[in-house]
């Protein structure tokens, strides 16, 4: 399966609270105002849909949205 | 200095409509919000199913009311804060209260629930016990909670004060507004803003009240023949109550005052109403707010509509008020807007206080005669009244009761 960038936004966004639009590739999570539960809730949901396992010490404040969707892309089941 | 706590602002959502305003217009009218509800199982679970009457919520239209608010800090809102936020707000800025430097650190927020997250608690168990999945959503826990809707409100209005959820089952949210009512007559806070929430419409709740065998099959009739038992509904309802000295200081519109308070315990029955302990507790809040039981009241019952509590509850009137019953008026308005399980009481003195106002008794519905073990003045139809004084009763199962009684100016 291949999971496209604007698939992983959407998640993002839906569990966030935050538009997607707002979720520019070189922002951080912590720039986003995305925090630990935010973040907690995404994986989940990642989780649910793709079926991509994601250890959140993988992650941190600093991490962008491009380093993270690029996490999820490379652990997606192809 | 006065300690006597007034009221300035009402907020409510139930079936009968989002906001007092279009609550009470169908209320007035006779228009009940009680309706057959089927939510179709899943074809390999064909007995999870809802389907009997019940009086839902237009959840979308909560959202919308909600619309120009920052609801992103609060995360995913179970329907339990949802209803609780749109009644809240609704109260809060009829008060004039909104931004109001009381609000931090002067206000207690008390919220009455007879239970929590039930959707979001359904949708997790779901996920462990029919699909056989490990994991649930990592909000379940936050969203679900029984005090999310005080966390919510506190969030929403920048409240630093005491805040909390009372729970008492049907009788939670006249707890909520009673113990408010103390916390300003002591002198803890100024003001409070208290009430109650229920959002209780899911699968796991639905079948569990039928399982009580107290639910009725087609609709809600209090203190009628051929009553067959209560109706559920959801939704919110909250107060805004101050001491008199803050409510007058900064020039608020005092639209009434709780006066009085009895609260107590059968510790008698889990689920059977006790005549005793209800007939104590009117008298109790009558001592309270010292009205004598003579005084013409809108008296606005628990009624249920089931075959067992609302004889016990005629019974606890005519004892209370004697011959003098027949000059109050008795309303059940649970035949409108269904049983709101914590949320009940606070959406019941709400819609008797604002029958007050507009010196109209809304009519009990659904009626098909009399019941002699329910000799009632009651108002079938809606009937002008001049009552000055509201008594609201609320008796829960395990035999928790809570009276209240409110008052306009005269």
């Amino acid at each position: 399966m291949t999971v496209s960038t604007d698939a992983i936004l959407e998640v993002i966004a839906e569990e966030s609270g935050l538009d997607a639009a707002a979720l520019r590739p070189d922002a951080t999570f912590e720039q986003l105002d995305i925090g630990s539960l935010d973040v907690a809730s995404t994986l989940f949901a990642i989780e649910d849909k793709f079926g991509v396992a994601i250890d959140p010490d993988q992650l941190n404040p600093a991490s962008t949205i491009a380093e993270f969707v690029n996490l999820v892309r490379q652990l997606a089941p192809s | 200095m006065s300690r006597k706590v007034v009221l300035t602002g009402f907020g409510c959502v139930s079936g009968l409509g989002i906001g007092l305003a279009e609550t009470w217009r169908r209320l007035a009218a006779g228009e009940g919000a009680i309706r057959p509800l089927l939510r179709e199982p899943p074809p390999d679970h064909p007995a999870r199913r809802i389907d009997g009457p019940a009086a839902c919520v237009d959840a979308g239209a909560c959202r919308a009311a909600l619309a120009a608010e920052d609801l992103r800090p609060m995360g995913q809102l179970d329907p339990l804060s949802l209803y609780a936020l749109t009644a809240g707000l609704e109260a809060v800025e009829t008060a004039g209260l909104r931004g109001h430097a009381s609000l931090e650190r002067r206000t207690a927020i008390l919220i009455g629930c007879g239970s929590g997250g039930n959707a979001t608690i359904d949708q997790a168990f779901e996920r462990l016990y029919a699909r056989e999945l490990a994991k649930v959503h990592p909000q379940t826990i936050p969203s679900s909670m029984m005090s999310a809707p005080a966390s919510h409100l506190a969030l929403l209005l920048g409240c630093h004060g005491p805040t909390f959820v009372i729970s008492s089952a049907c009788a939670s949210s006249a707890h909520a507004l009673g113990e408010a009512m103390h916390m300003i007559r002591s002198g803890r806070v100024d003001v409070a803003l208290a009430g109650g929430s229920e959002a209780c419409l899911t699968l796991g709740s639905w079948v569990a009240w039928n399982a009580v065998g107290v639910m009725a099959e087609d609709t809600c009739r209090p203190f009628s023949q051929g009553r067959k038992g209560m109706v559920l509904g959801e939704g919110a309802a909250m107060v805004v109550l101050e001491s008199e000295d803050h409510a007058r200081t900064r020039g608020a519109k005092v639209l009434g005052e709780l006066a009085g308070y009895g609260s107590s315990s059968d510790a008698a029955d889990m689920t059977a109403p006790d005549l005793q302990g209800i007939t104590a507790t009117i008298r109790m809040a009558h001592e309270d707010a010292g009205l004598a039981p003579e005084e013409p009241a809108l008296i606005s019952t628990h009624g249920t509509g089931t075959r067992i509590n609302d004889p016990v509850e005629a019974a606890a009137l005519r004892a209370v008020y004697g011959p003098a019953l027949s000059g109050h008026t008795v309303i059940a308005t649970k035949s409108a807007h269904g049983h709101l399980i914590g949320a009940t009481a606070a959406m019941e003195f709400v819609l008797g206080m604002e029958a007050l106002a507009r010196g109209v008794a809304p009519p009990v519905l659904n009626h098909l005669g009399p019941d002699p073990e329910c000799d009632l003045p009651l108002a079938l139809r809606p009937e002008p009244i001049d009552h000055r004084v509201l008594v609201s009763n609320s008796f829960a199962f395990g035999g928790l009761n809570a009276v209240l009684i409110g008052r306009i100016a005269p």
